[in-house]
């Protein structure tokens, strides 16, 4: 026994070193033609139907996504569920997820030992620049393998914007909003100036329009309901985006000069006047300063504790939960939007959404196994049936037609999701896979959705969306030093604004604008605003921008 | 320490080479944790060299070119980098200052409670914050420092605040909530080490000074204190060597638009210029520039602790 015990020891020891030691990799090589799998013995590629109809293929094509984003949690449950399981029995094929970080996409890289499918969350990455090299492309997998992804399921815009210096695109992404997408209202608003109706109510609906009104209406309801936050907004600890990129763009502040240079917002007076106006509300108590400090979760608390009178939001759909529970925990009342702080020269409120470059970008790699089969995953999940699919499920298994034509997510199906959402993760998942959803239409074509409670701010914004693809993805390349001082005026930025509006007296106030003007002088501002004029030309002549 | 003759004979013949034949079978044990140094602490040492090339998610060590001292140009010109090395350093001392003595007046004020009831309550609580991540403990004291929080309650409570204030965004306060939020999570924890070498000292040292009249106090002092002298050199050693070390997850959490200026330090900016940017040779550069001045205050701090220590070596 005991010399057993020993031997085990040695071997195991033994084999311990061994498996440490054959952890190499192989070079991968690189080709900038076409891949050479052959599909004519499977199908012949039709303009008009998609290659996963015709494709004959018998053996069950194993995938391997890896996703550069290590929060993915919906993994496991793909496959599982109607949807994916139905997409997998479709294609015939296998899905295996992967998530990690830049390091883990950094290994696959170095060791060649390549996924069938990448997806990064940054199309100015250099990953995304150089895809090139790693990458096929969909122009040239689309017209060998299928034709139908080109002719019907991407977005043109889309894909002319991802393409890189070859003409070719690599990349698709999700939630990219084309010039026709806001053309026709598909795009929603995620911004509202908000305040709770029984607040509201009682101070007399006055307008806070101006920044009179604005500080009048605070006092009124500071008067009314002390215990009350008269004005919040969401978190600021990780930047101050709320209340300067969408507060400018509420007010309609422009993004480029009259000579159309690239405007720096941050020093409009119409903006700044609004800045004022709300460290006039910071001096006379109508803010906490403990909305500086909350990060998401504290903002998240409040608002479904109904703690403040008055909020400008950003990203109200990703709070529509949130303000759902404050609706069912108060009866009859809610957040509203309102006309919130106007222009004060006159100009007209702008929303925003996401611009033509979306948000995650998912490419097919060089060492695709069966690149055929990827080509038609993609073109599964672009395609409009793929979206109905991802979106709403099967048709009168999760979803029904109304007479007016709009989807309508069956109730049964909802009253799971509110009473059992682990079972409704494993048995429906509706919108969860949602790497490849882009048609607007479909979301807006849902006579019943989950976020009843931002429904008002939505059609509160109808009309007032615009593109703005003209300063899209303009920030100096990373890792240039211009990127790395525009980060650091950026910093100093976040610091100065929110300092701003606590400022107890002008001088402090003051004392923090210049330290932002000091910055930009610091760290050579204008090398950057070159850079990003130069970037606003090519973005005028690669989408054919009118400005 | 045991003195050398106590040593039994055949410990002696060890270093004999028939006895480490004789036990091929122990020594072949170590092999893994020989390979385990190997692949993990020899070989990496290797991937320095993209501190000096210009390295992106999708170059080989071998692929990236060569940019020489660029990367540390860069951070040597870089005003923020320096504010963040300032910060690092404000922070590490006040945690030096109060976190290494404090777990030393715990442990001799534990060890001298009688065992019982009360001494493992009193262990138990102080280990516990250690338990918690920082994701928890931030929440926890953004809440407590906030204008409604337990501090502003207790404070008014006391008569000892009148106005209350949000601490966590004031800059000038931001070092020490740092230190002691890091003192309070980690004192506790920081008692064992000092507890079990108390635990080795022989009692009739006690007993003799008891009897010779010695006092509480003068036994903490001539007794307990050299009993634990060697631990304390190596714990002091440890810290002052990770002194550049700052805690990246506490800062992110504590972190605000406020307070940036006292609170970024340089784990946090390399992580946000370098690592979230994608920018590996900076962070790189900046990771070499930290270890070489940490050897350096590794190598100092354990000449020092040498002497003190009676020119005994520690490590």
């Amino acid at each position: 026994m005991m010399k057993k015990g020993k031997y085990l020891a040695v071997a195991l020891a033994g084999m311990l070193a061994i498996g440490g030691l054959t952890a190499c990799g192989s070079k991968g090589s690189a080709g900038s033609t076409g891949p050479k799998e052959s599909i004519a013995d499977r199908y012949t590629p039709k303009k008009d139907t998609p290659a996963w109809k015709l494709d004959k293929k018998k053996k069950v094509t194993n995938l391997t996504w890896y996703l550069n984003a290590d929060w993915w949690v919906n993994t496991d449950a793909f496959g599982k569920d109607m949807i994916t399981k139905k997409l997998e029995k479709d294609l015939n094929v296998k899905i295996k997820f992967v998530t990690g970080d830049n390091t883990k996409l950094n290994t696959y890289f170095a060791s060649g030992d390549m996924p069938d499918i990448i997806t990064i969350d940054d199309m100015t990455s250099s990953t995304a620049k150089k895809a090139a090299s790693w990458a096929w492309s969909l122009n040239d997998l689309s017209k060998k393998y299928d034709p139908y992804f080109l002719a019907h399921a991407a977005k043109k815009m889309t894909l002319d914007w991802y393409k890189l210096k070859d003409g070719k695109s690599y990349g698709y992404p999700n939630f990219s909003n084309t010039q026709d997408d806001f053309d026709k209202g598909y795009v929603n608003p995620t911004t509202a100036f908000v305040v709770r109706n029984d607040v509201y109510k009682a101070i007399g609906e006055p307008s806070m329009k101006t920044p009179e009104e604005f500080l009048a209406a605070l006092k009124k309801i500071h008067e009314k309901f002390p215990d009350l936050l008269g004005f919040g907004f969401n978190s600021v600890i990780e930047g101050a985006s709320a209340i300067s990129y969408s507060l400018q763009d509420y007010l309609g502040v422009p993004v480029k000069t009259k000579s159309g240079a690239y405007y720096d917002r941050n020093l409009d007076p119409d903006y700044l006047k609004w800045v004022q106006t709300i460290n006039t509300a910071y001096r006379r108590g109508y803010l906490s300063d403990d909305t500086f400090s909350d990060d998401t979760n504290g903002f998240t608390d409040k608002l479904k504790a109904g703690k403040y009178a008055t909020i400008f939001m950003d990203g109200t759909t990703s709070q529509a939960s949130a303000l759902q529970s404050f609706i069912d925990a108060n009866k009859g009342k809610k957040y509203v939007a309102i006309d919130g702080p106007q222009s004060t020269m006159g100009r007209t409120i702008t929303l925003r959404n996401s611009g033509v470059s979306g948000w995650m970008n998912s490419y097919i790699t060089k060492k695709a196994k069966d690149p055929a089969k990827v080509m038609q995953l993609f073109t599964y999940l672009t395609s409009k049936q793929g979206m109905i699919q991802m979106q709403f499920g099967i048709k009168n298994k999760t979803y029904t037609v109304n007479s007016d034509g709009k989807l309508a997510i069956k109730p049964e199906v909802t009253a799971l999701q509110n009473s059992n959402p682990t079972k409704y993760t494993n048995t429906y998942n509706l919108g969860s896979f949602y790497l490849f959803a882009n048609d607007r239409t479909l979301a807006n074509g849902a006579a019943n959705s989950n976020a009843k409670s931002v429904q008002q701010f939505i059609d509160w914004g109808k009309g007032k969306v615009k593109s703005n693809y003209l300063v899209e993805n303009v920030a100096p390349d990373q890792g240039t030093q211009e990127a790395k001082n525009y980060s650091n005026i950026n910093t100093t930025w976040n610091t100065s604004i929110v300092s701003m509006i606590r400022a107890k007296n002008d001088k402090a106030y003051d004392a923090a604008m210049a330290a932002y003007k000091k910055a930009k002088k610091q760290y050579d501002y204008a090398a950057i605003q070159k850079i990003m004029n130069q970037k606003m030309k090519q973005n005028i002549k690669k989408l054919g921008l009118k400005e | 320490m045991q003195p050398a003759q106590e040593v039994p004979n055949r410990k002696k013949r060890l270093f004999k080479a028939d006895s480490l034949l004789g036990q091929w079978q122990l020594q072949s044990m170590i092999i893994p944790g020989v390979v385990f140094m190997i692949i993990f602490n020899l070989i990496p040492i290797w991937g320095l060299v993209i501190a000096f090339k210009n390295y992106t998610v999708t170059d080989t060590m071998a692929s990236a070119p060569w940019v020489g001292l660029d990367n540390f140009k860069e951070i040597i010109g870089d005003q923020m980098f320096w504010q963040s090395v300032v910060n690092t350093l404000a922070i590490s001392f006040l945690k030096l200052l109060i976190g290494f003595v404090l777990p030393i007046i715990i442990a001799v004020m534990i060890f001298e409670l009688k065992d019982g009831p009360f001494k493992r309550i009193v262990q138990t609580i102080s280990y516990m914050p250690h338990f918690l991540s920082w994701i928890v403990l931030g929440g926890m004291l953004i809440s407590w420092l906030s204008t409604t929080g337990l501090l502003n309650q207790v404070g008014e409570m006391l008569g000892l605040i009148h106005h209350a204030q949000n601490q966590l965004i004031e800059p000038s306060k931001y070092w020490w909530i740092a230190t002691l939020s890091d003192v309070w999570q980690n004192a506790g924890w920081g008692t064992i080490l000092y507890l079990a070498t108390m635990s080795k000292i022989d009692p009739t040292y006690y007993e003799a000074a008891q009897i010779d009249g010695a006092s509480r106090m003068r036994q903490i002092w001539s007794i307990t204190l050299p009993g634990i002298s060697e631990m304390i050199g190596l714990n002091m050693i440890l810290t002052i060597s990770g002194l550049l070390n700052s805690n990246l997850d506490q800062t992110l959490v504590l972190m605000n638009t406020q307070n940036t200026a006292k609170a970024e330090v340089i784990n946090s900016y390399v992580y946000r210029i370098g690592l979230t940017q994608g920018n590996f040779s900076y962070a790189t550069a900046v990771g070499l520039g930290i270890s070489v001045i940490s050897v350096v205050l590794l190598v100092f701090t354990n000449k020092v602790a040498v002497k003190l220590n009676d020119d005994r070596q520690i490590l």
